[in-house]
């Protein structure tokens, strides 16, 4: 009896696992908007796989894994492939752990390619080879600043092409309520100027300008290194902003001093945040945008990456409830263009297999991007996927902000070492709102540079 | 989950049957390769010592070897590594140790870790002494230990989510919704984000451990109190002592031994306290403690091994002595004194 019952119960469990993965969102054929032709050429050439075990690795976690999962349903309903997705909160920490203990991934996806130059540097992955690399350069917009930030020295020094980029956020937005805006005669500002001009002007009228959240759990403070990484591009010209990543230009630089100080103009006034100053460190990212949706409105203005809709009360319609203005430059510095500040999650594999090598033959197919695209939070330089599979309008607008970048700058925080990026430059980050000076907080996330060399 | 659920049922139930084997096998084939037969007497008493000298490590063998691979090889791999760069594949010599002489850092590590420890095992075993005193003799006094003693069902984690809750921060004019701040509004005050409060948020993170573990000092030290002859407390109550004297000069000075242990445990305890600090602020703020701060070099962003082992051999070295402290008296008390 027991026995039996045992053994219903593991029936039970391996059935659960089949099921989930045979229904696909969008049935193939169908909607003209997605290139299912990709599809089934890529279904047509890969169709040896069949029962082939893949472990993907990635950040992805609640609604962004649902997406994922709903791509991933494509590859496995074309391959046959039993691929196993999983995530950690702590995904930085849990990938080290996989790769020193010898039982990695076979695909791990992470969104810092710092962090992926130390385990490719540690041999930890493996060369996805030059046609990758020169596919990426012919398909992407701004190509080559993708391949550069997929491509790292290996274990015996050389250089070459270790992460596939997939899925991008544009980070440069600003993010406000027309209709707020409409009520209180608030125009978008188009210059940085103007921007100051209405942040004061919010002030006179009795409201306050921003909700501001650093809180992120154990990474708490990185939001506010996308604030000073968007103002550095806009305050000095791209090769500055690289040297910056690499420390060729020291944080104590008065570039950098300079640019952490107009992050405090804003947030550093208890009238220009909501909950002031105090509420800036500890309030939640996540929950941060929710000020703009209240009645009266908490704030009018909030800075963050493409991928915050995801966040927004329920029911939001982009476009209508919620909209984003590119986050202005200097009027006064003309001649740094438009720059656009972004991230990306990148591909690579850690062990490696014929249905790895499968899986990143998938992602250069547009059904891949579309699938996603088509539901939420997800953008793409991929310049052959069809933008009419985009969810909505703001989101096509920023998918084209990518497409046709010149000046594409990734993520400064995930292009600098772990320890810092992801450690010294939050916490700086936290201590400055928290009332330290920009030079003592830049003096501190120096200190802590120069001692991991 | 059902699967999960299934495969760990089965491990149970492989490595309970493989033990029993392993012991009962073994101790057949040692029965059987030193036979004591009725023949030969000096044979049969040279094969019975030889039992006696191989049986202990017979059995002793899986928990020794086990004990090699789990703690004694990782804690040289360690002292090893500790003189290697991050990779852990270059010599470095004690570059390391030199750096963390010089880390701001790590300086304040050891600065909040010595706060800790001058804390907390002192609020623990005072609060645990005090409240097991004075539950002893109220007729509701099991149901006050039994809720002081519930913190210690609950793990460092889910504690800590616990306390964030009290010590939760809303902006501007919302309502506060963490407890102490709602305190602090009733009575007119300012809210504070307590945890972001330089200094004094080690000893926020402080207070959740000792909520923890006041009850283990309590429970410890209550059997402790019920040793005391009951002839020594009425001797002394003849003689006039009052209560703070019968408290301070005899109930004390019997349960030292048991202060002694439990102010060490929890002493060992705190040198490595890890979980409450990672889950309230992740060494931000200036809270940063040696075991956190190892986690940090080993994990973030691709991870450094040498200082990391360097940080595992100084919080080592630092719960050595108060662990050999422990056994040795331990063993006096064991003989007798």
């Amino acid at each position: 009896m027991k026995k039996s019952f045992l053994m219903g119960v593991a029936v039970a469990a391996l059935f659960a696992g089949a099921a989930s993965a045979a229904d696909l969102k969008f049935a193939p054929g169908q909607d003209s908007k997605f290139n299912w032709k990709s599809y089934d050429e890529f279904k047509a050439a890969h169709a040896d796989l069949k029962g082939q075990p893949l472990t993907i690795f990635g950040p992805w976690r609640g609604e962004d894994e649902a997406f994922f999962m709903s791509v991933l349903a494509y590859f496995t309903e074309a391959t046959g492939v039993d691929a196993k997705y999983s995530s950690s909160e702590n995904y930085e920490q849990q990938i080290v752990i996989d790769t020193q203990a010898g039982s990695p991934p076979n695909i791990a996806i992470l969104p810092q390619p710092g962090l992926l130059a130390d385990l490719a540097s540690k041999g930890f992955l493996t060369p996805l080879g030059d046609d990758n690399s020169k596919w990426i350069k012919d398909n992407y917009g701004a190509g080559d600043s993708w391949v550069g930030y997929g491509t790292y020295k290996g274990k015996d020094g050389k250089e070459a092409f270790y992460s596939f980029p997939y899925k991008a956020d544009v980070k440069s937005l600003v993010w406000y309520v027309p209709e707020n805006f409409e009520e209180a005669g608030y125009k978008i500002p188009t210059t940085m100027e103007e921007l100051h001009a209405l942040t004061d002007q919010i002030v006179k009228d009795g409201g306050v300008p921003w909700c501001i959240g650093l809180g992120s759990g154990g990474a708490t403070g990185w939001p506010a290194t996308d604030w000073v990484e968007d103002i550095m591009l806009r305050m000095q010209p791209p090769e500055a902003y690289d040297k910056w990543t690499t420390n060729e230009l020291k944080f104590t630089d008065p570039a950098v001093v300079a640019a952490i100080d107009e992050f405090g103009k804003f947030a550093k006034n208890e009238k220009y945040v909501d909950g002031g100053v105090a509420a800036v460190a500890s309030t939640d990212f996540r929950d941060s945008p929710k000020g703009l949706f209240a009645v009266p409105p908490k704030c009018y203005m909030h800075h963050q990456a493409s991928f915050i809709p995801s966040f927004f009360p329920e029911g939001t319609k982009l476009g209508q409830d919620a909209d984003f203005f590119y986050m202005p430059t200097y009027a006064s510095k003309p001649e740094l263009g438009k720059p656009v500040l972004g991230a990306g999650t990148l591909v690579s594999i850690a062990k490696d297999s014929k249905a790895a090598r499968a899986f990143i033959d998938f992602l250069k197919t547009p059904i891949a991007h579309e699938v996603w695209m088509a539901q939420s939070s997800f953008l793409t330089p991929y310049k052959s996927v069809s933008t009419e599979a985009y969810a909505n309008p703001q989101m096509k607008k920023e998918g084209e902000i990518l497409t046709s970048a010149t000046t594409f700058r990734f993520d400064g925080s995930d292009l600098m070492p772990g320890k810092i990026g992801a450690g010294a430059f939050w916490t700086g980050m936290v201590d400055f709102v928290g009332g330290k000076s920009a030079e003592e907080a830049a003096g501190e996330i120096q200190s802590a540079w120069d001692g991991i060399k | 989950m059902l699967s999960q659920i299934v495969s760990a049922l089965v491990v149970v139930f492989v490595a309970v049957v493989a033990c029993s084997a392993y012991f009962y096998f073994s101790n057949k084939i040692l029965d059987l390769a030193l036979p004591v037969s009725d023949g030969d007497v000096r044979a049969a008493s040279r094969n019975l010592n030889r039992r006696a000298v191989i049986r202990p490590w017979l059995f002793l063998g899986p928990a020794l070897f086990l004990l090699f691979v789990y703690l004694v090889y990782p804690v040289v791999a360690t002292f090893i590594l500790s003189f290697y760069d991050r990779t852990g594949l270059q010599f470095v010599g004690i570059a390391n140790y030199k750096w963390a002489i010089g880390d701001r850092e790590f300086r304040q590590s050891i600065f909040n870790n010595i706060l800790w420890l001058a804390v907390v095992p002192a609020a623990c075993t005072f609060f645990g002494l005090v409240i097991a005193v004075m539950t002893d003799r109220i007729w509701w006094g099991n149901i006050a230990k039994s809720i002081v003693f519930m913190p210690m069902a609950i793990s460092f984690v889910g504690a800590s989510v616990i306390w964030k809750f009290i010590y939760e921060y809303r902006g501007g004019n919302d309502v506060q919704i963490g407890l102490l701040n709602a305190i602090v509004q009733l009575f007119g005050g300012t809210p504070e984000v307590w945890i972001s409060v330089p200094f004094w948020n080690n000893f926020f993170l402080m207070i959740i451990l000792i909520w923890i573990q006041t009850g283990f000092a309590m429970v410890i030290l209550s059997a402790a109190l019920r040793g005391i002859p009951e002839e020594t407390i009425e001797a002394a109550v003849i003689d006039g002592a009052n209560g703070w004297q019968i408290f301070w000069r005899i109930m004390v000075p019997q349960v030292w031994g048991t202060i002694a242990v439990v102010w060490t445990t929890i002493t060992i305890l705190v040198l490595k306290v890890f979980d409450i600090v990672l889950t309230m602020t992740n060494g931000q703020w200036q809270t940063m403690v040696l075991a956190n701060l190892m986690f940090d070099w080993m994990f973030r962003g691709g991870g450094d091994s040498g200082r990391s082992a360097v940080i595992a051999i100084i919080i080592m070295l630092a719960v050595t002595p108060i662990m050999i402290w422990n056994v040795r008296r331990a063993n006096r008390e064991l003989k007798g004194h």
